[in-house]
């Protein structure tokens, strides 16, 4: 038979991930709370499913290797190992040795190299201290094949079967004529007799009992083996004899009616074990459809070009004046933006699971470092894009890793600062007006504030004599070049690479910054949008060309009047109700010729806490619009993130409000000498 | 009109092996996870045959077992059971309960097609 | 109702509409053994029978037999290709 397991393999790797995640974060748990069934339970049905499953692929090394850990947690689980933190350190090992395994064998299709082979070795050694003193190999009990008559032998034969089914044969869900209908499939039935005599009288017959027999001739090569384990199912209660018939010949083999015996069951100690719902890690499958996720982005570009020609046709719509057709497309307008919502929706997971990883790193790293160090998870339900949860992970290792090096003192250190010996860090993410927050924060020594500036001066960051707020010092340590190989040393209490996670987080459209206090601790913040895909855009005007800016950092819209764009254009920034707003003006930045139209607005935006007003013509009103990524050739284009098609046809740029504010922001420390401006951007 | 296979296993990879393997042979195949998840399934269409692994989150096999031998509908449609080798006292628990069929894992989809065949045709 | 009977003159017809299996047999047995004997013949018709499992076959035997002892002439109206497939399995004739 040829049955293509390659998808089927495909989710088997996928699975053994999350098992293993499952049995990371249970073993975890133990760690805390020895005495957790349900999370025995868990890390128990991981590595049996792990092992069931590999082995329907043939994948030895797996199931060899899980085996022996399966063998343990069973003896974990009916108590005769206790839980201690020697085991569990090897059991948390043995499951990153069977992501490896999964990884290499399952995924690749290579064995693995000889220093994980010596890994395992050692695993194993380790887990033998607990496995059962007079551990055999495990024996398969197999059906014993004691005669057979056909074997060697593929020459046909003429079988013949003596069937007497056992009264409860119906009731138990078998049907005797399904097991002559497996008995073509392997071979010719030539002759067959039902036999009905032992059926009682009808006042003691009852209907869902059995009385039937059959003898039957078979012309089959299939061996006397084979045919005997037809039978299995019902042997219990069955007489079933299979003698072979050599036409013309002496030898005729004959085996005796079998009552096997099943051996007596005893009791059945093995209780049935049922674990509280509630105990359970959440099953992710059951009720779920596994769906590739390039069908995913596929569907949500799809709905993306529906929201456009849905907006379109509501653009037509009311220039035709026609009340029915401008209600009918309202009405679709409204659908597609359900469909919209339940499509990106589809690609929402929780950041839960990422943050659980981090449980693992923070035990290790503060093993290694010889630090107590406590993680706190919140918000852990907290929906984000797939593809940002994907790549925040390395970003949030990185600050993770940092914290407890260097933001968090040994606890000698701690006492004697008067604060507790535990160190505390805490991951946190939350919604916040259109974008998700997630918060890193440590108890530890905080930020070195002078040691920072000095630094950056050093580097020519920062003018000499600027002034900046705390905050903005802090921030420093995120820009290219502030730590290099000689700052490595634990100088700014941020190890290097903070300018690589400023960039990682960047690419996703995302901003980070920090804030600490002297001995009381560190936090970062690291805004992210919440999809990649699709934003809700207020559209602008210059000359014939349309902007589009990311509705949810328009704050307000101004009109500019003709004295105040003197003013305002000879100042750069504008009074905004006693405060000063720095302008840009979009017909200026992107060099559109011409001059500009006879009212000019005023679009004020705010991303984090910087805030500017962009000086456009005009304001077109807010649209809903899927973002297309500007090719290679416009990836240096400083202040735009992608393109949209608008409902007419014609192309709109996005801007980048992040990236354009720091522009701002930048110009403005460059200049920061200059008396008159001494704060870089409006609070 | 093909036979309905409902497969209760917790690992959908193991649903996903025997899933292939049963409709190559013509036979309709529903999925559950888990005991519960499984006995949502029984209603509202006829499964002629079930395939339940045994250690499962929410309800387990030899439960769930007990709990289709209660109803009226299914108490005599045959269980397959999937049991591992190592699982004796298991596999007669299950049979106890009702399940008089068993595949040991790992099997082979082939394996897995002939017990089926041996207890329905598609 | 899997099973209609209806009296006409000297025969009692006896539809069997549904499963022929475990699942029934025992309501069927119910419903049809007693009318048995009341008239000379039995039309049995199963062309309406949706499937049929050895339970049904065991059925189908007590009726024959009921009917032989009984003096009743049994005669099969219509079969479907389920009950023509069960029986032609369990009553293959020696070559």
């Amino acid at each position: 038979m040829s049955i293509n397991l390659d998808q089927a393999l495909q989710t088997f790797i996928v699975e053994a991930h999350e098992l293993l995640q499952v049995m990371e974060q249970s073993l975890l748990q133990l760690e805390t709370e020895p005495a957790d069934q349900g999370a025995i339970g868990a890390i128990f049905r991981a590595a049996h499913t792990i092992k069931g499953s590999a082995g329907l692929f043939g994948l030895t090394p797996v199931v060899g290797f899980t085996h022996i850990v399966e063998d343990v947690l069973d003896r974990l689980r009916d108590g005769s190992v206790a839980v201690d933190a020697t085991l569990i350190a090897v059991l948390l090992k043995c499951g990153d040795h069977m992501l490896e395994l999964i990884n290499v064998v399952a995924s690749r299709g290579e064995t693995l190299p000889p220093a994980a082979l010596e890994r395992e070795a050692a695993l194993r050694e380790a887990l033998s201290r607990y496995q059962a003193p007079t551990h055999l190999p495990e024996t398969v009990p197999q059906s014993i094949q004691t005669v057979d008559a056909g074997a060697g032998t593929s020459a046909e034969l003429l079988w013949h079967i003596s069937l007497r089914f056992g009264v409860e044969v119906f009731r138990n869900g078998m049907d005797p004529l399904s097991f002559l209908r497996y008995l073509e499939t392997l071979g010719q039935i030539t002759q067959v007799t039902t036999l009905t005599e032992t059926i009682p009288a009808l006042d003691s017959w009852d209907p869902e009992s059995c009385y039937l027999g059959f003898e039957i001739d078979l012309r089959s090569t299939a061996g006397h083996a084979t045919l005997n384990e037809v039978f299995d199912f019902v042997r219990d209660d069955c007489e079933v004899s299979i003698e072979a018939i050599h036409e013309a010949s002496d030898r005729a083999v004959s085996v005796a009616s079998e009552w096997d015996a099943q051996a007596e069951q005893g009791p059945l100690t093995a209780s049935v074990q049922r674990l509280p719902a509630a105990s359970e890690p959440k099953t992710r499958d059951g009720n779920y459809v596994r769906v590739n996720a390039d069908k995913l982005d596929e569907l949500i570009n799809l709905v993306g070009e529906l929201v456009i020609a849905s907006a379109g046709a509501s653009l037509l719509a009311r220039s035709c004046h026609n009340d029915p057709l401008q209600e009918a497309t309202s009405t679709v307008s409204g659908l597609v933006e359900e469909i919209l919502d339940g499509a990106l929706h589809l690609r929402m997971v929780p950041i839960g699971d990422t943050f659980n990883r981090f449980r693992r790193v923070v035990r290790d790293i503060s093993q290694e470092l010889g630090k107590d160090i406590e993680l706190t998870i919140s918000g852990a339900e907290t929906e984000m894009d797939k593809t940002v949860v994907e790549k925040i992970g390395d970003p949030l290792m990185h600050l993770l890793r940092n914290a407890m090096d260097h933001g968090i003192e040994s606890a000698d250190a701690r006492r004697a600062a008067g604060k507790a010996g535990k160190g505390h860090l805490s991951l946190n993410a939350y919604h916040d007006s259109g974008s998700i927050v997630i918060e890193i924060a440590d108890d530890g020594n905080g930020l070195n504030r002078e040691r920072i500036l000095e630094k950056a001066q050093e580097r020519g960051l920062v003018a000499s004599g600027a002034v900046l707020s705390d905050q903005e010092i802090y921030n420093l340590i995120f820009e290219p070049g502030f730590s290099t190989a000689e700052a490595v040393t634990n100088l700014s209490g941020r190890g290097v690479g903070m300018d690589v996670v400023k960039r990682n987080i960047t690419l996703l459209r995302g901003t980070v910054d920090l804030d600490s206090r002297p001995g009381q601790g560190t936090v970062v913040r690291i805004r992210l949008p919440l999809t990649l895909a699709i934003i809700n855009g207020f559209l602008v005007g210059i000359d014939t060309s349309t902007y589009v800016i990311p509705l949810d950092m328009v704050q307000e819209c101004i009109e500019l009047d003709v004295h105040q764009r003197q003013s305002s254009r000879d100042q750069g920034y504008l009074d905004l109700r006693g405060e000063v707003l720095p302008l840009v003006d979009l017909r200026e930045h992107f060099s559109h010729e011409g001059s500009a139209g006879r009212r000019q607005n005023v679009v004020v935006v705010r991303y984090a806490e910087h805030k500017a007003g962009l000086v456009v013509d005009d304001l077109l009103g807010e649209f809903q619009t899927v973002i297309k990524p500007l090719g290679k050739l416009f990836g240096a284009l400083r202040g735009i993130s992608g393109s949209t098609i608008l409902g007419s046809g014609a192309v709109a740029l996005i801007l980048d409000i992040p990236a354009l504010l720091n522009q701002i922001v930048q110009l403005e420390a460059r200049t920061a000498q200059a008396p008159y401006s001494p704060t870089v951007v409006a609070r | 009109m093909a036979k309905n296979v409902l497969v209760v296993d917790d690992s959908s990879s193991v649903r996903q092996v025997v899933g292939i393997a049963l409709k190559s042979a013509g036979y309709d195949v529903i999925e559950a996870c888990d005991g519960r998840d499984a006995l949502g399934k029984l209603t509202g269409q006829k499964v002629h045959l079930i395939i339940s692994d045994v250690n499962m989150p929410n309800m387990d096999g030899i439960t769930f077992v007990k709990e289709v031998k209660k109803l009226a509908s299914y108490k005599f449609t045959p269980i397959i059971m999937l049991t591992t080798e190592s699982q004796e006292s298991k596999k007669a628990e299950g049979q106890a309960a009702g399940a008089k069929a068993w595949v040991v894992k790992p099997f082979q989809p082939a394996q897995m097609l002939a017990a089926v065949s041996k207890l329905i045709l598609p | 109702m899997p099973i209609t009977i209806e009296t006409r003159d000297d025969s009692t017809c006896v539809s069997i509409d549904g499963e022929l299996t475990i699942y029934t047999v025992a309501e069927l047995a119910g419903a049809l053994l007693p009318q048995m004997g009341g008239a000379p013949r039995l039309l049995l018709d199963l062309s309406q029978v949706t499937e049929m499992d050895g339970a049904g076959l065991q059925l189908l035997a007590v009726i024959q037999r009921e009917a032989d002892s009984g003096g009743t002439a049994l005669s099969v109206t219509g079969q479907s290709v389920a009950v023509t497939q069960a029986l032609e399995l369990c009553r293959k004739a020696g070559s």
